[in-house]
């Protein structure tokens, strides 16, 4: 009977303890911080964010947590949502690569503050081009990525590198294996390369595409040329139209030297020339006619987070000097303020990457469209007219 | 705890025998009734509503109805059949590869002595160890264009070889890699049930290496053979990682196929269909398997 009392007794303490685990209460000045990002943006923050901040406002923490992908954060913004107008906590306080967009309505419910009317020292830093490609109060653009072209300067002269998609493919076909993009839905370096190409078939005006303006007949009628320069690409990528499966592969491919040139986000390459996996010889150029498409992050900030004023100082932190400068040299990213507002020295280093304008292809039905579309009609290297 | 005395006396009473082994008739039921309840819930439902969503469709008036037209896309698509063919071409191939790697690999484990065995076996066991995504990027370094194998290659003067990498058979390289141990382990556990007496006797009698491996070896581990076979067929059919990684952009395995049409293009119903398809291949190794398992214990 004894033996069978320990084990009752046990058993209740454990189930109360999972059940005060469950119900804990956020702590005051822990700001619970959610990412959707890759590693080296969680090291960003990790090594470089968090201890200037804590260093600068005693009393307050940062308790990161990693939420995987998109769909992780989500459901943590689903869990705010439900909170929203009850005394119920939702133990979040500030989001990293999300989207005030989603969950859905959640705008119209209030759940994001509205960062623009909230005060922020530093929020007239922020880059013009970035707010307008937004147009959202409650997204807050940080950092930014765009894709372009990274090659090897030992093979090509950096004064003979192509500059626009004209010469690009001039260059491709006159230099056959030495160039390779990857599958469009594995990685976005391949994938904004295949959006560039698309808007090369349709008169390089990104505004044609839409966010809501897909139909079959447009599809059609606006993707179908860009396979056919596709497939005319495809015999003189490497191994006469091999694509690799994600940015990290190009990259790989790039620093064995077995391409010369590949499309790669900004960040990853910096970052990658930064730690030794591509040689310091590595070149960056972007497209002067058109821009490879890209895109910012941002944050965003539930309006009913227990620590809401001390994630408002997090983020007007995040867009100071000393933080948006580190972007550039710790992550490898753009920065989201203007470039007046980073160190000098290293906007003169950067200044062939800075963009002056980055396109963004809306998701959706589009890309549902292209994922599929490229597939069937370039990805299988079969002539059509076969 | 008031029925204990009593469940003492039935287990002691001379009648108390048959009550106490029917007790035990049920006991047995119920301590099956678990997993099999489990496997019922986990696996068999799931099969079961997936055969379901893909026949029975929304027929476009709100209600649904019986339709086979996501199968019929399915075999009149010339890119699903394309992918089909691929992956049973591989499966195929890393299945009669890791025959003939693995078997002599096992006969040297059985019948030799010695130090060297040991190693031999943990290097054949290592695979086991290394996650799937290392191995591919690993493979990259390697066999990828200007890897390892061409800079050997280019230190002793020989031309580069055209990279395994971003062919089919980048995946049926990885893929053979990846399945060596279990492939050992089960053929290994086959050639326990070789005696050395009956080897020493054929040789006794005159049987050459060719004779014992084929009369007396062979027959004996038929059945093992069968097993690795089955089991290396469902490892790979359903295989992600190195095909997704190693493999061509198109075709592509069922594996990344399923996921990229259920992930990327939104579409359930038809990922599902893939999946019906592979299941429906898949489920005659797995009857090879069970019926070699039956088989085995009769004997």
């Amino acid at each position: 009977m004894k033996r069978r009392d320990f084990i009752v007794g046990a058993g209740t303490a454990a189930a109360a303890l999972a059940l005060t685990s469950r119900t804990a209460m956020a702590e005051a000045g822990r700001i619970d911080w959610y990412t959707s990002s890759d590693q080296n943006v969680l090291d960003f923050w990790t090594n470089v964010v968090q201890p200037k901040f804590q260093a600068a406002n005693p009393g307050i923490t940062i308790n990161m947590v990693d939420g995987g992908d998109n769909a992780g954060l989500q459901a943590i913004a689903e869990r705010a949502l439900a909170a929203l107008g009850s005394s119920a906590d939702p133990q979040a306080d500030i989001f990293e690569g999300f989207d005030a967009r989603q969950p859905v309505g959640a705008i119209d419910k209030g759940l994001w503050v509205d960062v623009k009317a909230a005060g922020l020292s530093n929020y007239s830093k922020i880059n013009p081009l970035a707010l307008q490609l937004d147009g959202l109060p409650q997204n807050l653009p940080y950092r930014g990525s765009q894709v372009l072209l990274a090659y090897d300067t030992t093979k090509l002269a950096p004064a003979d590198v192509p500059k626009t998609w004209e010469a690009l493919v001039a260059w491709i076909k006159a230099n056959p294996g030495q160039f390779i993009y990857n599958r469009p839905n594995k990685g976005g370096s391949g994938g904004n390369f295949v959006r560039r190409a698309i808007y090369e078939a349709n008169g390089r005006d990104p505004s044609v595409f839409k966010v809501d303006n897909y139909s079959a007949e447009a599809g059609a009628k606006m993707l179908e040329p860009a396979w056919a320069m596709l497939q005319d690409l495809a015999p003189s990528l490497m191994d006469q139209g091999a694509y690799t499966s994600g940015n990290t592969q190009s990259i790989q491919l790039l620093g064995q030297g077995a391409v010369t040139m590949i499309p790669a986000w900004s960040d990853q390459t910096i970052s990658a020339i930064n730690q030794g996996a591509l040689p310091e010889t590595t070149g960056l150029v972007q497209l002067q006619d058109l821009g490879f498409p890209g895109g910012f992050s941002r944050l965003v900030i539930p309006s009913n987070g227990v620590n809401k004023e001390a994630a408002l100082k997090l983020a007007d932190f995040v867009l100071s000097e000393e933080i948006q400068s580190a972007v550039l040299t710790e992550l490898g990213g753009f920065p989201g303020v203007s470039w007046d507002y980073v160190d000098a020295a290293l906007r003169e280093k950067f200044k062939d990457v800075i963009p002056a304008s980055i396109p963004v292809f809306p998701g959706g039905d589009w890309e549902k469209a292209i994922n599929e579309g490229w597939y069937r009609a370039v990805a299988p290297n079969v002539d059509p007219n076969s | 705890m008031t029925d204990a005395p009593a469940g003492i006396a039935a287990a002691t009473s001379p009648a108390g025998d048959i009550v106490g082994s029917r007790n035990r008739w049920y006991l047995g039921l119920l301590l099956v009734a678990a997993p099999v309840l489990l496997v019922c819930w986990l696996i068999i439902y799931p099969i079961l509503s997936a055969v379901v969503q893909t026949v029975w469709l929304p027929d476009g008036a709100g209600g649904h109805a019986f339709s086979l037209q996501t199968y019929a896309f399915f075999f009149s698509d010339g890119y699903s059949l394309a992918n089909l063919w691929i992956t049973l071409w591989t499966t195929f191939v890393c299945a009669v590869l890791l025959l003939v790697i693995c078997l002599p690999i096992a006969l040297y484990l059985r019948f030799s002595e010695g130090r060297l065995p040991a190693y031999v076996q943990a290097l054949a066991i290592f695979p086991m160890f290394v996650p799937s995504i290392i191995l591919s990027y690993a493979f990259i370094r390697v066999m990828g264009p200007n890897g390892m194998v061409d800079i050997i290659l280019n230190a002793v003067h020989l031309p580069k070889i055209r990279s395994p990498y971003l062919t089919p058979w980048g995946p049926v390289i990885g893929l053979v890699w990846d399945h060596i141990p279990l492939t050992v382990l089960i053929l290994l556990s086959g050639l326990g049930n070789v005696s050395n007496q009956s080897v020493e006797a054929a040789r006794d009698v005159g049987a050459g290496r060719l004779t014992v491996l084929w009369h007396i070896i062979l027959p004996r581990i038929g059945n093992s053979i069968l097993v690795a076979a089955s089991f290396a067929v469902l490892g790979i059919f359903s295989a992600f990682t190195i095909p997704y990684v190693l493999g061509p952009a198109a075709p592509e395995m069922m594996g990344p196929f399923m996921q990229r049409t259920f992930r990327e293009l939104y579409d359930p119903t038809n990922a599902i269909t893939q999946a019906v398809v592979s299941f429906g291949f898949c489920i005659v190794f797995g009857l090879f398997y069970v019926r070699s398992v039956a088989r085995n214990q009769r004997t």
